[in-house]
């Protein structure tokens, strides 16, 4: 009998999902080979001892369920993608308001903020090839040529201002000369009775005037001494009545005092008197 | 009477992940009810830690509510909520690689001999001598797993404790049941050697217990 059975085999056995035919096969050959069913009886012995470990108690703690619903936007992908997004407008965003700029081009990478400033290209003057045809003769007769073409036309516009500016200058005078004779002619053609009658004139004015004035002056005057003296008038008169009645209070107060005096004595008087005649009786009351 | 009660829970599982499909939150409510003490189960013997399998348990359970419209054949809820379980788990475990922390409970844990493991022991009844055994045993056992490689003990723990068929294992991993069974093989290969190795045998726990 080759037959030999295999460990799921015997496993199946040990753990009795081993039926019919197949189950009693494994038993033949256990029963033939001794050694083969020691240690599968070691085996048993182990799965013994481990059913002794007992279970834990424990008490089931209350599991709540949220809502179990997967949205799209709850997918990490998701996040991820719109937090890159929201990050990238972001950057636009400043970018924008910092007036970034970035670009490329003619082998630079330029990132600028701020107002651009325009770069003025500088234009490096092209230096023509001096010919070489010309000599130095040539060019100190250009030159020498040019000079004198220069020279001719300052000459030229240097007489012709100057001629301007004489005849300019000749005009002036002429016209200034002409107008001081006609004045000069013009106060030489007044008469001398238009002079004496002018000056007639004037003096007529001027006496009427220091006529009138006069005569305003004294009445003034005439008027102004009178108001002086109705009121000089008018304060003596005040000042004497004002002396009457001081002088009066004057006498009323002394014929008072003297009104008193008189009491007085009188009293003294009579006190005296008194004392004098009846001497007894002040002594009568002294004893 | 606790397994059997769950049993019939299971068999109701159906019109539960049904009514869940549609969604109705009491029937979703009440399948994390039924799996989570499975799925935690599961998560803390592939971690050997609380706060990790209460990370990996929550999770599936959320993923679990979220995707059940997804699920095509109901009678492969099981599965199917293995492997969330099952990629949730790798996750962690990855994660856990690629840091370099180290937990400080782990480094040092004064408390730990005073852990409430200890007060909230399931069999109060029992010999508490005894007790401490099962549980020095338990450590030892979970430890052990957690030396197999992660394939290993994926299916170790789903055929030991959780008690999927090779199927249904299959179907969780999304690989060939032989291929299963030949993990499970030396799953049990290895964690007898690493028991030799702590001399526990069959004879030792004997003659202790």
């Amino acid at each position: 009998m080759n037959y030999k059975p295999n460990e799921s085999e015997l496993m199946a056995y040990l753990y009795g999902e081993l039926e019919g035919e197949a189950k009693m096969k494994v038993e033949q050959y256990l029963a033939l080979h001794e050694d083969e069913r020691r240690s599968l009886e070691n085996l048993k012995s182990v799965s013994n001892l481990l059913g002794r470990v007992k279970d834990k108690e424990v008490i089931a703690p209350p599991i709540f369920i949220g809502d179990a619903k997967h949205y799209f936007w709850d997918v990490p992908y998701f996040k991820t993608i719109m937090s890159i997004a929201a990050s990238l407008l972001l950057v636009m965003m400043v970018g924008y308001f910092m007036n970034a700029r970035i670009s490329m081009g003619g082998n630079e990478f330029k990132i600028s903020f701020g107002k651009q400033q325009e770069v003025l290209p500088v234009i490096i003057p092209e230096t023509k090839p001096t010919e070489a045809s010309l000599t130095p003769d040539q060019v100190q007769e250009m030159i020498n040529s040019s000079l004198a073409n220069n020279n001719e036309s300052f000459q030229s516009s240097f007489e012709a201002s100057q001629q301007k500016l004489d005849a300019s200058i000749r005009k002036t005078l002429a016209a200034n000369s002409g107008n001081m004779d006609q004045l000069v002619r013009q106060a030489s053609l007044a008469s001398q009775a238009q002079i004496s009658d002018y000056v007639s004139n004037i003096q007529a004015e001027n006496m009427k005037m220091v006529k009138d004035y006069f005569q305003l002056t004294a009445n003034d005057q005439k008027k102004y001494v009178e108001a002086l003296l109705v009121d000089f008038s008018k304060y003596l008169q005040q000042q004497r009545n004002d002396d009457l009645q001081l002088v009066q209070t004057r006498l009323n107060s002394m014929e008072k005092n003297t009104n008193v005096f008189k009491q007085e004595t009188e009293q003294i008087l009579s006190s005296i008197i008194t004392t004098v005649g009846n001497p007894t009786s002040t002594r009568g009351i002294k004893n | 009477m606790v397994d059997t009660l769950l049993d019939i829970a299971m068999m109701h599982a159906d019109t539960l992940v049904i009514r869940a499909k549609q969604g109705d939150q009491p029937a979703q409510g009440k399948l994390v009810q039924l799996w989570y003490k499975r799925i935690y189960n599961y998560a803390y013997k592939f971690f050997l830690d609380h706060d990790l399998a209460m990370e990996v348990s929550q999770k599936t359970f959320i993923s679990m509510c979220r995707n059940l419209p997804s699920l095509q054949d109901n009678g492969r809820f099981k599965s199917w909520l293995y492997t969330i379980a099952v990629n949730y788990c790798r996750e962690e475990a990855r994660k856990i690689k690629g840091s370099r922390a180290i937990s400080f409970d782990k480094v040092w844990n004064p408390e730990a001999e005073e852990s409430p493991q200890w007060e909230s022991s399931r069999q109060r009844n029992e010999n508490p001598e005894r007790q401490l055994q099962q549980l020095e045993l338990a450590d030892i056992l979970q430890e052990a797993l957690l030396e197999l490689s992660v394939e290993q003990r994926e299916v170790v723990i789903m055929k030991e404790y959780e008690g999927l068929k090779f199927r249904e294992i299959a179907e969780a991993l999304n690989i060939s049941e032989n291929t299963v069974k030949s993990r499970m093989y030396y799953g049990l290969d290895g964690l007898k050697k690493i028991l030799d190795r702590k001399n526990i045998t069959k004879d030792t726990l004997g003659y202790e217990l």
